[in-house]
């Protein structure tokens, strides 16, 4: 399970020590990414031959976090793993001259440890959480050049068009979880019946935020603005094929009406997202709308009962289009645009980088013996087989069709008309990371017959679909190559141009309910705080009362004491001038007395008994007198 | 028949030479001596009182005999006082004995 798990732990170590050193950040993230690979490809071989692995975490209380590694997960996270470090040393080359090296490398490798978790996850909480923290760092990567015009605003609409898709995951989950009362999502599959329709439903909702499906699928394309190597890894191998990875995990839930519905959202997605690259008049713009609809791809083969075709297409898409973004990525540093006008004979000066373009490009339209030729089938032939398949197989050609069209007139624009070549630095780097996803895009088809035992799913086939598709392709090319964008009626031509936004899409459908969502959330807050002030004000008028009242306490308290300090004034006054006083006057008088008796004395005793006889005799004659 | 004024004019001799004597004489003998006259003439009213008005209860004679102790007792004091005067001064003048003042 350790070795699993460095899947994870490479890029997370990767990011922490790129936030710790804030030096070399490039070198760590190519380090980080390159264990990771190791480990799930090291990991992938040790499940195909028959290894499990589970690990518990502690989480919420009774409810742990979980990896489980099963066939699924292992191979996913290997084609993550893979790819990433493939973008990985091209971002190399592409990011030699830009500023903010350490926050890039270390949202990539956050982004790419976060993706790992999500697709290791083997309970809802875990997986839940990854699937938000891919969004938060998608947000950041889009942000990326957060100076320029535009970006800014992409990156909010990305997240929050992804958000408010995930209300559907989650109630989904919260379906499924108090259903079943347990998080493991193996363990969930089991509800059945009206429940298990209403949370395929519900989490078709949150898939089809993440994978751009219609009328989600405007965020993608504005989701350009960030650097080329965050969309050849976020946005065509990785991140939006987290919601397909979502359906492909559950498909087992899914019951044959909710398994419809993922079809038709993908076919529409398949038929809309394929006019919107055919109109678009930017390279990267282009192979985004192409990105949806491939996902659209994906979406059919789990729809029509297929799961192990939609891994297959994910795989083989994956390398496709991750090699197309980072050749767009080299044609945008020559030119210094993106734009179609811009890039115009840019092939015919990087002949190269142009072969392998359009080695990717016919792989994705499904030319023989490419990968996405057999991919491909083996969905069209699975909507054929479908029990939908009237409805399906349809979505499925006609896809197969606008694929080759508007891969076509990429190319065509790429190779005719002018412009004036700069220098390109890193190219090294670049081309090194491309050519390994070219090659894997050429050869991956091969894939087919290990990958369906290991998922232990049998991919359909059968010999129509396969010529059907076939056909289907080479039109669709013909018609790319020889007929210009003007065929397109000119009000149509806009309309798919701007990605069929519904009513000005994302500001009615998103933005107008996030705002009046956060606007009732105000509103329930002014009056919370409005509650809170006023039971805050009458505290403080009860408090300023008490303090009057104290006031008028402490006033009488010092009354009181005035008085008795005037009082103990007076007293000592009065003991000072009038007792003091009296009692001097008294002792003075004393003394004097004592004096005047004290000269009465001789000592004579002759003279004292004078006296006595005289007191004696004026007693007597007192008694006499008065008796 | 000696009748009951006799006896307090024989008393009221004594006490006026017993006064005159303690008043006039500077020897302190000698004014004892005047005292002790004085005292005499109180017990012989006493004495005269209880014979000629109540002859039958004691207690006149009672209270001179408790006159006699006193006059005794006072007597002895006295000489002891003019014997420890005399031994310390070698006089018992009393015009030359101002101590008391103190």
């Amino acid at each position: 399970m350790i070795l699993a798990a460095f899947a994870l732990l490479g890029p997370l170590i990767a990011t922490a020590l790129i936030l710790i050193l804030r030096r070399g950040a490039a070198g760590i993230a190519l380090l980080g990414a390159g264990i990771g690979a190791l480990a799930a490809v090291a990991t992938l071989v040790r499940v195909a031959g028959g290894e499990r692995f589970a690990a518990s975490l502690p989480g919420l209380p009774t409810y742990g976090l979980r990896l489980t590694v099963d066939p699924l997960a292992a191979v996913v996270s290997t084609v993550v793993a893979v790819v990433a470090s493939l973008v990985f040393v091209y971002a190399v080359g592409y990011m030699e001259s830009e500023p903010g090296q350490t926050r890039f490398y270390a949202d990539m490798s956050f982004f790419v440890a976060a993706m790992q978790a999500l697709v290791l996850a083997g309970d809802w909480v875990l997986l839940l959480a990854a699937w938000e923290v891919i969004g938060f760092a998608s947000y950041l990567l889009i942000g990326f050049w957060y100076d320029r015009p535009g970006v800014g605003a992409a990156a909010t609409r990305a997240f929050l068009t992804t958000r408010a898709a995930d209300f559907g995951l989650y109630l989904g989950i919260f379906l499924l979880v108090t259903r079943s009362g347990t998080t493991v999502i193996a363990d969930t599959f089991g509800v059945g019946g009206r429940t298990a329709t209403l949370a395929g439903a519900l989490l078709l909702i949150g898939a089809m935020g993440k994978s751009a499906q219609v009328p989600f699928q405007g965020w993608l394309q504005d989701a350009m603005a960030g650097p080329t190597p965050v969309s050849a890894l976020l946005h065509s191998a990785t991140l939006v094929a987290a919601g397909a990875y979502l359906l492909i995990r559950v498909s087992p839930l899914l019951t044959p009406d909710a398994r419809l519905m993922v079809g038709i959202v993908g076919g529409i997605t398949a038929l809309i997202a394929g006019i919107t690259a055919l109109a678009q008049q930017d390279v990267k713009r282009c192979l985004a709308a192409s990105t949806s609809s491939q996902l659209g791809f994906m979406f059919l083969a789990v729809g029509a009962g297929a799961p192990v075709a939609a891994v297959f297409h994910l795989i083989a898409h994956a390398a496709i289009k991750s090699a197309l973004f980072q050749g767009a990525g080299i044609f945008q540093h020559t030119r210094g645009a993106t734009a179609f006008a811009r890039l115009g004979g840019v092939g015919r000066t990087h002949r190269g980088i142009y072969a392998g373009f359009t080695v990717a490009a016919l792989a994705l339209a499904g030319v023989p013996p490419l990968a996405g030729f057999r991919s491909k089938d083996t969905i069209i032939a699975a909507t054929f087989a479908a029990p939908g398949a009237a409805l399906l197989a349809p979505f499925a050609l006609v896809g197969t069709l606008l694929t080759g069209a508007y891969m076509a007139r990429a190319l065509r624009l790429l190779w005719r008309g002018e412009g004036a070549d700069r220098p390109v630095a890193g190219r090294g780097w670049m081309g090194a990371g491309m050519t390994v996803l070219v090659a894997f895009a050429a050869t991956l088809g091969s894939a087919a017959p290990p990958l369906s035992r290991l998922l232990g799913m049998t991919l359909p086939e059968s010999a129509f679909p396969v010529v059907a598709g076939l056909l289907m392709a080479l039109l669709g090319l013909l018609i790319g190559w020889i007929a210009p964008a003007e065929w397109i009626p000119e009000r149509f031509r806009l309309v798919a141009e701007t990605g069929f936004r519904v009513g000005d899409g994302v500001l009615t459908f998103i933005v107008r309910p996030v705002l009046a969502l956060s606007h009732r959330a105000d509103r329930f807050e002014r009056v919370l705080g409005g509650s809170t002030q006023s039971i805050g004000r009458s505290v403080a008028h009860l408090a300023y009362r008490a303090d009057v009242a104290d006031a008028r306490l402490q006033a009488g308290v010092q009354a009181v004491g005035n008085a008795g300090q005037m009082l103990a004034r007076l007293s000592r006054i009065f003991d000072e001038r009038v007792i003091d006083g009296l009692i001097a006057a008294l002792v003075r008088g004393i003394r004097v007395l004592d004096a005047r008796a004290r000269a009465l004395q001789s000592g004579f005793v002759s003279r004292e008994l004078v006296f006595a006889v005289g007191g004696a005799a004026l007693l007597v004659l007192l008694l006499v007198l008065f008796r | 028949m000696i009748t009951l004024w006799v006896a307090l004019a024989v008393g009221a001799a004594l006490f006026a030479v017993g006064l005159y004597g303690a008043l006039s004489q500077t020897n302190m003998v000698m004014i004892m001596m005047g005292v002790e006259l004085m005292l005499g003439a109180a017990m012989v009213n006493l004495v005269a009182f209880w014979r000629f008005l109540h002859p039958q209860v004691y207690a006149g004679q009672m209270f001179v005999l408790i006159v006699m102790t006193v006059m005794a007792l006072e007597a002895a004091v006295g000489f002891g006082v003019a014997t420890a005067r005399f031994r310390a001064k070698g006089s018992v003048e009393m015009e030359e004995a101002t101590e008391l003042r103190e």
